[in-house]
């Protein structure tokens, strides 16, 4: 008769050789605070500035690591993770994120008698100012 | 003369009729005509077809995805967006597989910028899953500048006219060709209008129908429900309004009857999708239905941008969603539009000419009906038959508003029949209707037998003796 202590140890033993299996949830319930759930997009781009002006790579999605804690997050929306051990800063809409808090509700409130006047200035955009006959 | 006057014959009344008709129709005095015709158009768009009779086919597959000043502030990211900011935002749409995306935006000018490989690698991706991108080119460019940055057109990114058309301050008409930049002229030359490109790329089940003119835009009124639930309006004295505008037939009469601006629509018919939700990305089922599936345009609405028009039913409102209402007039018409012609059997007749013809049956239904009435007036003064006076003048004041309603109902019926079975909008028929009642008017007053008998009495006619 095999010993049964025996077997759950070789179990648990495993279990704990399969870091994936033991650390993932979910909704990575066992991090707290703001945490990557996982990548959302078949690609997420790592930026090495949280104004997403230089790109460091650009990770495949099975490769993102799976309940990666925030660091930081920028006015732009942009999310601080650490990828093997770099800081990168992230696109929010490329994963699935949990944040503590509550994000704040998007309002508009517009204008009315918008048909009665118009603005009589041109935004100075320097070479980025509007031309006629088209938008931009 | 008055003698004479009773015999004119019909060919005669219809003569007059007919010329005093063209008359108006072409000359167009003052401009008065045309005036009045957009003026109908208008609020024949505001009260009635709007609200009431658009279909919602095209609204349910077309949305907008618009930064505005809230985007900026919100994002802490200040305008201009450098090309990595509007690559972010078109990843963050592409992540919820639209139909096609439209970029309402001009990259014309060289500026150094080192995030354009951004842009041009997300023009990659949306070719990689298979998701149409268009951009716009620059048509008034005087210094042989580019119509798109030369990194851009070089991926082969379908580049498009963005030009709207202005009829008096107002947006009512959409083009139906435009530049080619790098798309191929179809046979006779030409290329397609940004709105009627991306139909016929992306609905191609609907088969275009001739368009030889221009599209005559339907705008839609009822305020998309997912704006209605995070736009409000405030009024001048800072007090929030609903974007809910569903209000009865009766009462939309009523007020507009005082002022045409208690009704219109200060919302987007158009669903709007907020960019800074989408770089949020957060999961959002409105997002997510007004994004799926959906041909986006990705546009802006900033203050000096200078990018907007005057709508017949909004007021001043970015031009993206004159891109927006003309495919959606495409994709709920099926391909048939309204326009400002009408085209039979491969001929193509414009307003004027098809006002005349409509007009025809009209005049000699009118003139058959007057001449017949004279008829019987002489006969019953020439055995002797006479009313009373009073009887008389009630009979004629009863038939005098029958005449007039049944003129105008029959001009009706003629320009709603056009614009049923050839797609004419109501500015290209509704003159019709006008001089209709003005060809009644003419008759009643006797306008016609009065220069029968004038004539005749000037050419020595004499009356027949009883």
């Amino acid at each position: 008769m095999r010993h049964p202590v025996g077997s759950i140890l070789v179990a648990w033993a495993l279990l704990a050789a399969t870091p994936a299996l033991a650390s993932t949830d979910d909704d990575c319930s066992s991090v707290s605070g703001d945490v990557v759930i996982a990548a959302r997009t078949p690609q997420v781009d790592l930026y090495s500035d949280s104004g997403a002006n230089q790109k460091a790579l650009t990770l495949d999605q099975d490769k993102f690591p799976a309940c990666a804690p925030i660091a930081g997050r920028a006015a732009n929306m942009m999310l601080q993770v650490q990828v093997n051990g770099t800081k990168y800063w992230v696109e929010p809409h490329m994963v699935k994120y949990r944040f503590a808090g509550k994000l704040p509700a998007i309002c508009r409130n517009l204008a009315m008698g918008s048909n009665q006047q118009t603005v009589g200035a041109t935004r100075g955009l320097g070479e980025d100012c509007p031309k006629k006959g088209g938008p931009r | 003369m008055a003698a004479l006057g009773t015999r004119v014959p019909l060919w005669f009344v219809f003569l007059v009729l007919f010329g005093f008709a063209v008359f108006q129709i072409l000359m167009n005095p003052f401009g008065f005509s045309d005036m009045t015709q957009r003026y109908t158009q208008d609020i024949s768009n505001l009260l009635i077809t709007g609200p009431f009779v658009y279909g919602t086919a095209g609204h349910e597959q077309v949305s907008a995805a618009m930064i505005d000043e809230d985007t900026l502030h919100g994002l802490g990211m200040p305008w201009p967006w450098n090309y990595g900011a509007h690559a972010r935002a078109l990843d963050a749409l592409l992540a919820y597989h639209p139909k096609a995306v439209v970029v309402d935006f001009l990259f014309v000018d060289s500026r150094p910028d080192p995030t354009l490989p951004q842009l041009v690698e997300e023009i990659q991706r949306y070719r990689k899953a298979g998701v149409p991108l268009y951009f716009e080119g620059g048509t008034e460019l005087p210094y042989g500048e580019f119509p798109l940055r030369p990194e851009l057109a070089k991926t082969g990114v379908p580049i498009l006219d963005p030009t709207i058309l202005v009829y008096d301050g107002v947006a009512r008409q959409y083009p139906t060709t435009g530049s080619c930049f790098n798309q191929r002229p179809s046979a006779n030359g030409t290329c397609d209008s940004l709105a009627v490109k991306v139909f016929k790329d992306v609905f191609p089940q609907y088969p275009v129908a001739p368009l030889n003119g221009l599209i005559e835009l339907v705008w839609g009124t009822r305020t998309d429900a997912t704006n209605a639930k995070w736009m409000h309006v405030t009024d001048q004295s800072g007090v929030h309004h609903s974007c809910n505008n569903d209000i009865s037939f009766l009462r939309r009469i009523y007020l507009a009857f005082f002022d045409t601006s208690a009704v219109l629509a200060h919302c987007p018919y158009t669903g709007v999708i907020p960019v800074e939700t989408l770089m949020r990305g957060a999961d959002d089922a409105d997002v997510t239905r007004l994004a799926t599936n959906r041909v986006i345009f990705y546009g802006a609405s900033l203050e000096g941008a200078q990018d907007k028009s005057y709508t017949p039913v909004n007021g001043l409102m970015p031009n993206v969603f004159v891109h927006a209402m003309a495919l959606d007039n495409l994709v709920t018409f099926q391909g048939r539009p309204e326009q400002n012609v009408m085209t039979i059997w491969g001929y193509t007749i414009s307003n004027n000419p098809a006002q005349i013809m409509a007009i025809v049956p009209v005049i000699f239904i009118l003139s058959w009906i007057h001449t017949r009435r004279i008829r019987r007036k002489r006969a019953r003064a020439d055995h002797g038959g006479e009313r009373s006076a009073a009887a008389e003048y009630f009979l004629d004041k009863t038939v005098e508003t029958l005449w007039h309603y049944f003129a105008f109902a029959l001009a009706l019926g003629m320009g709603l029949l056009l614009a049923l079975l050839v797609g004419l909008s109501t500015a290209n028929w509704v003159e019709v209707v006008f001089v209709s009642v003005e060809l009644a008017a003419l008759l009643l007053l006797g306008a016609t037998e009065s220069v029968w008998g004038y004539v005749h009495h000037v050419a020595g006619g004499q009356p027949a003796a009883r």
